[in-house]
């Protein structure tokens, strides 16, 4: 009977992951594999066999300026898209939920508030990058530079610009993002109990008090969460810049990112032994951003 | 969030270390495991079936830009569908070329004819070094459609041949013979008493005197995509300075960027982007300003001759689209007056590796009959490279101007190939060109920008490099 | 405009409450106000402007940029909806995504059980292996994956059903690049739930599958839920993987057709459809959203923080 019940679990759990293991190396796990091989080879992608060529390619990408001008696009989104998605998105989500009567309840209209501002997030990235370019068209017909042109400020280059294009792009993907977060942190103070803003309260704690007191160390594993999605939803960057920016990542290289360089130096060079490469360095870079993120969150958690 | 810190760094690294073990289990796909192309077993071949077409089927994809497709179906297919009714035609568009069309190179089954034109062209060195080019040197040879004593290599310009010649082999045919020049419209000059300027300093003071009067910008180009306004570029320095700057640029020669005649056109153009772009050229694109200019928003932009059917639908009808040739710089210029950048483009190839390539040779040559020459320039208004083909056809006003540009040019004509040989410097040249019109690099930083990119590429043993 | 939430019409007797609030939350609360209006309108006024502009003529378009139309032009949505077969790609887009959901959550599910709640040599093996693929960026298995699909083409019998530009093919690479982010939050939720009532059923003879589906499944309800919805957003934004698997026009999701109408704007100069194109694509959406939006914010939240 036992052997029996042991028999039927090793059934069922090789049953219940078969699928999901097997489509996972088939399609995930050979790819990356072969993309590491592929790293290694001069492959240019409509050859037949590709020449093993060792670290060549790694060795040509420390001289590649345009690469490294994406690593520091990503790396600086990395650390400015996260801060400033979260501070908005925490400002709001605490003007939403604590920001009513006494500071304790939400505001009047809050559910409207969340629905309109989760709306970016449900449109598709490239549907987002279409609309933008639109509307940073660079002349009267430009919905931002139409009425900057009537006070004779325009019209603004956002995205011809190389100095400005950068936070253009910036700005877009905190467009998008916010709505996201402010549910996600308001859902996080909707689990704080309520009694601990008015035991705070009652302490004589103003509303910015409240806000660094309390509110923040109690959704601090929340910001965690909201830290991880955006730095890797920075670092894999990619239909933003690719449909939304002059010569895809231009003006001027000032908005390229390493997925760009990837997509460009593979399916407009032909390049994919070298564009493998650049995706190991990506994959590297990427490892090193969810290590060093789980070690630094590493904090004392309050237990409520 | 509980569960993030649960895994360790060890732990991720660990994991990313089963990767392999689990990949050498997994499927292998390595693009070493394809079949081998099937060869086809050629037909008989005859004078009038000089390539031994068979009966499998034959696929075209045609680039849907600015000629869009009608010309293929409504014109080539049937005609070589009157000579071949059991050869079935697979007619395909795409305006991505590359995206679509790499993976069937990579995969083995490449279509038999392709137009790899437009922004999203397949790189033709990539395609030539792994020999997916078929050598057209047969099609050059053969009897042309019309006339069995005249072989199609009469009825090309050698330049055709010349810029269609990769690794030794002629593998590219440029069917359309792109004329380069500022173009304005007739109609607006006439009204206006504004006269075509011969010298640099003539078009400055046309500049001068359209941005005086208020009724438009005096120049444009599509900032989005520099590559217009490097054309008007290298063309000038190929004047002041002789063929010579465009032949070293192409054969990436020290300091060819750097030349004397190179700076003097930087210099000429980046004062044109100070002083006499229209508002917001630097972002908009060359739908935007050409339609900016049959508006009558702005007088003048550098183009090509496929200009004007591009703009077929918002050109008044009273528009009359002409161009000019870049004016005389210098007293001393090494070309004359008329200098013109002519470039046969719309590149059609034939895959080596397809399953029919007899039948995609046999295509090029039907297309390069007078017949679909003509019809061809007739639907979509422009100068194909067959000779005389427009002969007693009724063309467009643009296409006249640019085709009487040509008969003065003579043998005046030049052309540069580096872009399509090394896509990187061709997307540096783009992002520094932007930054010269702009003002964010002054001439001299930007050709030194340009002769840093070309050594690099001339360094790189990894890149193939062309001669011309 | 969604107004299911919004607040009640303003009567008379309510603006001494509203005067009384505004005393009592004194220059703070109208300010709360200010702030989240001005982001209200960044929100919507892009989108409402492209609703606009995809009635007004070409000229129009290239007129300014907050002129009115004159007379809307409707047809510009037909010539979107046939010439730019945006009904077409958002066709495929649902087909595509509901299979690749479904399919994702099935198996997803069932993976994470099993690794959540079943001790057994490899256990945390395969789990990792699921869970690194959060750090793999995609972009290095691009080409690869071309490879590997364009080969199960060759499989017999079932080959054609799965190679390249077939939306079965899609649909596994969908589910398999959504594997590391749903096993990895739904491991998280089973291991979360309590035991007792498995173990009962399990003493009363019920099998490991039928706990799993009767039990389990219902129990971890919320989480499976908002994964859902996750996968949902995630694989209907996905522009990667379709642009180089399914390459056939009659094959192309909705996020290929828009970027390919956009790219087309360069060469038709059609301008008017593409707006008409993105309001397409933008309204169903969000009405879709509105109608939802309670369980969806429920959903994502009680997934996020367990």
């Amino acid at each position: 009977m036992v052997l029996f019940n042991r028999y039927r679990r090793g059934l069922f759990i090789t049953s219940f992951l078969a699928a999901p293991v097997i489509l996972y190396l088939v399609y995930v796990i050979s790819p990356y594999v072969q993309a590491f091989y592929i790293a290694m080879t001069d492959w240019r992608g409509v050859t037949a066999v590709p020449n093993f060529i060792g670290l060549d390619n790694f060795q040509r990408l420390l001289g590649d300026s345009v690469f490294w001008k994406a690593v520091t696009h990503n790396i600086a989104l990395l650390v400015l898209l996260p801060v400033i998605t979260i501070v908005i998105a925490l400002f709001f989500a605490f003007l939403l939920n604590v920001g009513g009567k006494q500071g304790v309840s939400g505001i009047r209209g809050s559910g409207f508030y969340r629905v309109v501002f989760f709306f970016p997030q449900v449109l598709a990235v490239t549907i987002v990058a279409v609309l933008f370019q639109q509307v940073f068209r660079p002349d009267g017909s430009g919905m931002l530079n139409a009425p900057l042109m009537v006070f004779g400020l325009g019209p603004v280059g956002f995205l011809s610009d190389p100095d400005l294009a950068f936070w253009s792009v910036l700005g877009v993907l905190v467009w998008q993002a916010v709505g996201f977060y402010v549910v996600l942190f308001s859902a996080g103070l909707a689990g704080i109990p309520k009694d601990m803003f008015e035991a705070a309260q009652i302490d004589g704690a103003g509303r910015i008090t409240l806000f660094f007191r309390v509110t923040l160390p109690l959704l601090w594993d929340t910001v965690q969460v909201a830290w991880v999605y955006l730095g890797i939803l920075a670092m894999d960057v990619f239909a933003i810049v690719w449909v939304m920016t002059d010569q895809q990542g231009g003006p001027d290289w000032s908005t390229t990112v390493m997925a760009a360089e990837i997509y460009r130096n593979a399916f407009e060079y032909f390049r994919f032994g070298y564009a493998s490469a650049l995706g190991v360095v990506m994959f590297f870079f990427t490892l090193g951003f969810a290590v060093l993120s789980l070690r630094l969150s590493r904090r004392e958690r309050i237990e409520y | 969030m509980p569960n993030t810190p649960q895994i360790t760094r060890r732990e991720l690294l660990r994991g990313a270390a089963l990767v392999p073990v689990a990949g050498a289990l997994a499927a292998c796909a390595t693009p070493a495991s394809q079949p081998a192309p099937s060869s086809a077993a050629p037909a008989a071949t005859s004078a009038a079936n000089p390539f031994g077409v068979g009966d499998k089927p034959l696929e075209v994809w045609i680039f849907d830009g600015g000629f869009g497709q009608a010309y293929a179906t409504d014109i080539h297919q049937p005609l070589f569908k009157s000579k071949y009714a059991n050869v079935e035609i697979k007619h395909n568009s795409t305006k991505e070329i590359t995206k679509v069309l790499q993976p069937r190179f990579a995969g083995g089954n490449p279509p038999e004819v392709i137009d790899n034109s437009g922004a999203n062209f397949m790189d033709f060195g990539a395609l030539s070094q792994d020999g997916q080019l078929q050598d057209l040197t047969p099609l050059l040879d053969a009897p042309s459609w019309d006339d069995p004593n005249v072989k199609v290599r009469d009825l090309l310009d050698p330049s055709v041949i010349d810029i269609g010649t990769y690794d030794g082999k002629f593998s590219v045919l440029g069917y359309v013979n792109y004329i380069h020049g500022i173009w304005y419209s007739q109609k607006v000059f006439d009204d206006n008493g504004w006269e075509i300027p011969k010298t640099w300093d003539a078009f400055l003071q046309l500049c001068e005197t359209i941005k005086k009067s208020g009724e438009m910008a005096p120049f444009t180009y599509a900032g989005k995509h520099p590559q217009y306004l490097y054309e008007p570029l290298l063309t000038m320095a190929a004047k002041i300075g002789g063929n010579d700057v465009l032949v070293d640029i192409d054969n990436l020669e020290d300091g060819a960027w750097t030349a004397e005649p190179m700076l003097t056109a930087a210099e000429k153009w980046a004062e044109v982007g100070a002083k006499y772009l229209m508002q917001g050229t630097a972002g908009l694109d060359h739908v935007q300003t050409q339609t900016a200019q049959n508006k009558k928003q702005v007088a003048m932009l550098p183009c090509g001759s496929w200009l004007e059917n591009e703009q077929k639908s918002t050109t008044p009808d009273d528009f009359a689209y002409a161009m000019f040739p870049i004016p005389d710089i210098t007293s001393s210029d090494a070309m004359p007056y008329g200098t013109l950048h002519t470039q046969p483009g719309e590149n059609f190839i034939v895959s080596a590796k397809s399953a029919h390539p007899q039948a995609g040779m046999e295509y090029l040559r039907a297309m390069l009959s007078k017949k679909a020459a003509g019809d061809f320039s007739e639907l979509v208004t422009t100068v194909t490279t067959v000779k005389g083909a427009s002969e007693g056809r009724d063309i467009s006003p643009g296409v006249t101007s640019a085709s009487k540009a040509v008969a003065d040019a003579g043998e005046n004509t030049v052309y540069y190939r580096w872009y399509t040989w090394y896509g990187p410097l061709n997307d540096e040249a783009k992002a520094a060109t932007g930054q010269l019109m702009t003002g964010g690099l002054k001439p001299k930083a930007y050709l030194e920008r340009m002769q840093k990119k070309a050594d690099e590429i001339k360094n790189d043993s990894s890149i193939t490099k062309y001669k011309r | 405009m969604p107004t299911t939430t919004q607040a009640p019409p303003e009567v008379p007797s309510r603006r001494v409450a509203r005067a009384e609030r505004k005393r009592r939350l004194g220059p703070l609360g109208v300010l709360t106000h200010a702030t989240l209006g001005i982001w209200t309108l960044l929100v919507t006024v892009p989108i409402v402007w492209t609703f606009l502009a995809s009635v007004k003529s070409e000229d129009e378009i290239f007129g300014h940029a907050w002129s009115l139309p004159v007379s809307p032009q409707w047809d510009n949505f037909a010539r979107a909806w046939e010439q730019a077969r945006i009904g077409q790609y958002m066709l495929n887009s649902v087909v595509v995504v509901s299979f690749s959901t479904f399919g994702t959550m099935l198996v997803g599910s069932m993976a994470a059980y099993v690794l959540a709640r079943y001790p057994f040599r490899g256990n945390r093996a395969i789990y990792l292996l699921f869970v690194s693929g959060l750090a793999f960026p995609f972009f290095l298995a691009l080409t690869p994956l071309f490879f590997v699909v364009q080969n199960m083409g060759n499989v017999p019998v079932v080959g054609p059903f799965i190679g390249l530009n077939t939306h079965a093919g899609a649909v596994l690479v969908y589910i398999a690049y959504s594997m590391p982010f749903t096993v990895f939050f739904l491991a998280a939720f089973f291991r979360t739930l309590p035991t007792a009532v498995a173990e009962a059923a399990m003493v009363d003879g019920a099998s490991h599958t039928r706990v799993f589906f009767q039990i389990m499944l219902p129990m971890a309800k919320p989480g499976i839920v908002s994964i859902t919805i996750f996968n949902i957003l995630g694989q209907w934004n996905q522009y990667q993987i379709p642009l180089i698997l399914l390459q056939d026009r009659e094959k192309w999701v909705l996020t290929q057709g828009i970027a390919d109408i956009s790219t087309a704007a360069g060469y038709d100069a059609d301008w008017a459809a593409l707006f008409a194109a993105l309001t397409l694509a933008i309204l169903p959406m969000l009405v879709v959203y509105t109608v939802f939006q309670r369980q969806i914010q429920s959903g994502l939240t009680a997934g996020a923080l367990k």
